[in-house]
């Protein structure tokens, strides 16, 4: 008997499929495609790759890493131009990426995935989308961290008759050139956009809940030598990137409330504030009520400069809602406006692509109804041969995102390969995956994010827990997650061979 | 500044003289305890301002502040480690030191060892050299004549090109002024001119990781490898940092450390370490 005619193959489209192209995506892409041996293909909702700097393209939109650190180790980049690279420099590095390495046919763009599910009965992810549908053993998601925006819940806001405008949707064909603007919110978008923008309105009304902490941008041009230098001595680069990155890991301690750190990150703060505001009803404004590091630390040498422009204004009173015309504050004043900027940032605790992943359990959004969890912050019981990139615990407070992406590639690149050369089907075993969950809970405990007093995006909002965050030294997720193992994982032969 | 709330500050008396104690978790005295020689700057808090608070977050950490004496020898600073773990410490203990702490380490791991269930040898030498002895010779000479230009010397000699010139100029000076003159290092930069530990360092049996300093300027590299040539069971890894290591990569010590007291013996006598990419 021809065992082909009873069970046939199923079809698939690749062995693996990764939705998503952004840094995290594409990354894996680069050492699949290196590699060689892999057959995958990639989904992406949007025209090009690039993800959230492809997406983020608002005025003065940057990096808030240096840009050494802030790009792959295995795509060294000596030419970067200065210490903190604006987005077209960044979405060039990464369109460049993509060309050089030949990821552009592997990409299917304009693909939104409405569903993906695991059938069990043929051991494989069927990925339902807006151009079609994908069968793969294994099923990547890439999609970001910071990738579906956060609207703030202000009554009335879809009344006004002005520009409208999220950070992340930023219309260029509006000129904002001598008109009455508002921007909502004081996050790391927002204190980017407001100095670039300020110059050119008539005036800019910055609406503040709470203070950030900012402390100086260390930012400056590389000269021609410099650059020269790391494109003949790469081992220059490395090194460079290596002092860049252990400087990151230091100040985690920060995160622990270390007396001797705070104080440091503390005095840095406050002498900016102290150095660039001379009035002191507006430094109070501008002082955080929280500790240090609860919410993400700010690095700007340009925003407290342009608060204090005359043609702009920290408003502190809190926002009533929203009319036809402007912003009514609390106190009854209304602040008229041409245009409202919404700095308000993006979903970060609850991850859009849960909404339609669904494995043998169900939809992982009702499975993360607390909260994301993941063994190895990588992979979900009751999803067989499923990988999350950025998802659950892996955002960091003080570091590089990439360094965290690396780390990821290295465990899903072992970990497909083991699926393909073995034939098997993985899915994390339930107490393995609630033991490290717990482990991760447990060093939160003692993180300013639980012990810091503040409500922040890293925190799930039913919850309470700490699962944005890496709760830990970035080495220290390396260590644990960085290496494929079976250990805590179920394994069984797929039903159906491949 | 206390290095956390925790610590608790105790003292000892040793052969007449004070010895001022830190303990990160006094009731957990029968675990594993990790030991820290500070270095010739004075205290344990100049040294291991950082590395001691990231070391006890999960693990016990005694520190204490050595007490200078006339005429004092490695045997005598090791004598004030010996009394200081006998009276805070059950059982052999995790010993680490950093530059003279690391001479003083090695020392009483040469000669006790049993009292030493790992040993971590930062930034130390075995014998002080002609390299050593020039740069000496400006110390002392600066501090003779009360120079104005000891503190920038100090600062200059201690940290690496690389980190200095990540720091904005107002931070450098910041560090030059906060190194003070000198005269805090006296008796150990005395003492740090005639090290000689050769015997003691041939008779370490404990399990030990070296660790040098590639940019290091006082206690070149050199020294870490000569080092881990003369103990067998060394392990040897490098930092990319100045002398100052335990200021510019507090976080880089802490995991090769944390690493090799989980388990000192996992990698091989001889193992050189990878050096870890970002």
């Amino acid at each position: 008997m021809n065992i082909q005619t009873t069970t046939p193959k199923p079809q698939l489209d690749a062995e693996v499929l990764i939705v998503g192209t952004g840094f995290s995506g594409l990354g894996l892409a680069v050492i699949l495609e290196r590699e060689g041996t892999r057959d995958y293909l990639m989904l992406e909702r949007g025209h090009d790759v690039g993800g959230t700097w492809r997406d983020n393209h608002y005025p003065g939109a940057g990096c808030d890493v240096f840009s050494h650190l802030y790009s792959y180790s295995f795509r060294p980049n000596p030419h970067w131009s200065r210490t903190y690279s604006k987005q077209p420099e960044i979405l060039k590095y990464l369109q460049d990426t993509a060309e050089d390495e030949g990821i552009y046919p592997k990409v299917r763009f304009g693909t939104t995935v409405t569903r993906a599910e695991w059938i069990e009965a043929e051991d494989l992810w069927q990925v339902e989308t807006t151009t079609g549908t994908y069968r793969a053993r294994a099923l990547v998601s890439a999609t970001g961290h910071l990738s579906d925006l956060a609207m703030p819940d202000i009554e009335g806001l879809n009344s006004f008759t002005g520009k409208m405008m999220h950070s992340s949707q930023w219309d260029h064909d509006y000129d904002y050139t001598g008109k009455r603007v508002g921007i909502i919110g004081t996050g790391a978008s927002s204190i980017q956009i407001a100095p670039e923008i300020a110059p050119d309105v008539s005036n800019l009304t910055v609406f503040q809940r709470t203070a950030p902490y900012i402390v100086p941008r260390r930012d400056a041009p590389y000269s021609e030598a410099q650059k020269g230098m790391f494109a003949r001595f790469p081992e220059m680069l490395q090194d460079f990137r290596k002092e860049l990155f252990w400087g990151n890991e230091s100040r985690f301690p920060q995160r622990l409330q270390i007396p001797a750190f705070l104080a440091q990150i503390e005095e840095m703060s406050r002498g900016h504030l102290e150095d660039q505001v001379a009035d002191p009803a507006l430094r109070e404004k501008l002082t955080p009520p929280y500790s240090v590091g609860c919410k993400r630390i700010l690095i700007s040498n340009d925003y407290y400069p342009a608060i204090q422009r005359e043609n702009v204004t920290l408003e502190t009173t809190g926002i009533a809602r929203v009319d036809e015309t402007g912003v009514v504050l609390t106190d009854g004043t209304h602040v008229a406006l041409d245009m409202l900027i919404l700095a308000t940032g993006f979903e970060a605790t609850e991850l859009p692509i849960a909404e339609v992943i669904h494995g043998k359990t169900g939809r992982l959004s009702d499975q993360w109804q607390d909260g994301g969890q993941a063994y190895a912050c990588t992979t979900v019981h009751g999803y067989p041969n499923f990988f999350m990139m950025l998802g659950p615990n892996t955002g960091l407070g003080a570091g590089s995102m990439i360094y965290m992406v690396e780390t990821q590639i290295e465990y899903i690149r072992g970990a497909l390969e083991y699926l393909a050369e073995s034939g098997k089907v993985i899915e994390p075993d339930a107490k393995a995956q609630a033991d490290y969950v717990k482990s991760i809970h447990d060093r939160a405990e003692r993180t300013v994010w639980i012990a810091g007093g503040c409500q922040s995006w890293y925190l799930h909002p039913r919850s309470g827990k700490l699962t944005a965050i890496w709760p830990d030294y970035m080495s220290q997720f390396r260590k644990e997650n960085g290496t494929f193992a079976t250990e805590g994982y179920m394994v069984r032969d797929a039903t159906v061979p491949a | 500044m206390a290095f956390t709330p925790d610590v608790v500050d105790g003292e000892i008396t040793h052969d007449g003289r004070t010895i001022r104690t830190y303990d990160s978790a006094p009731h957990r005295r029968g675990e594993d305890t990790i030991v820290l020689l500070h270095g010739t700057s004075g205290s344990a808090q100049s040294t291991y301002w950082a590395l001691f608070p990231m070391l006890a977050d999960g693990r016990r950490v005694v520190a204490f502040d050595f007490v200078d004496t006339d005429g004092a020898t490695a045997d005598t600073y090791a004598d004030q480690a010996r009394a200081v773990i006998a009276a805070l410490c059950d059982g052999p203990v995790h010993l680490a030191g950093c530059s003279f702490g690391a001479v003083i380490a090695a020392n009483l791991a040469g000669t006790t060892p049993a009292i030493v269930k790992s040993l971590t040898l930062i930034a130390g030498w075995i014998k002080t050299d002609i390299h050593q002895h020039l740069r000496y010779d400006v110390w002392f000479r600066l501090h003779e004549e009360k120079s104005a230009a000891m503190p920038g010397f100090m600062v200059m000699t201690a940290f690496s090109h690389a980190f200095l010139t990540m720091r904005l100029p107002g931070e450098v000076d910041a560090l030059v002024a906060k190194i003070g003159d000198g005269s805090d290092r006296y008796a150990k930069m005395l003492f740090n001119r005639t090290v000689d530990i050769t015997d003691a360092v041939a008779s370490i049996t404990a399990p030990t990781l070296v660790i040098g300093c590639t940019q290091d300027q006082m206690v070149p590299i050199y020294h870490s490898k000569l080092l881990f040539g003369a103990i067998e069971n060394a392990r040897f890894a490098e930092v990319p940092s100045g002398h100052a290591v335990a200021h510019e990569r507090p976080s880089h010590l802490l995991m090769l450390i944390r690493d090799f007291i989980d388990e000192p013996e996992r990698d091989a006598p001889g193992t050189v370490h990878a050096p870890i990419h970002a």
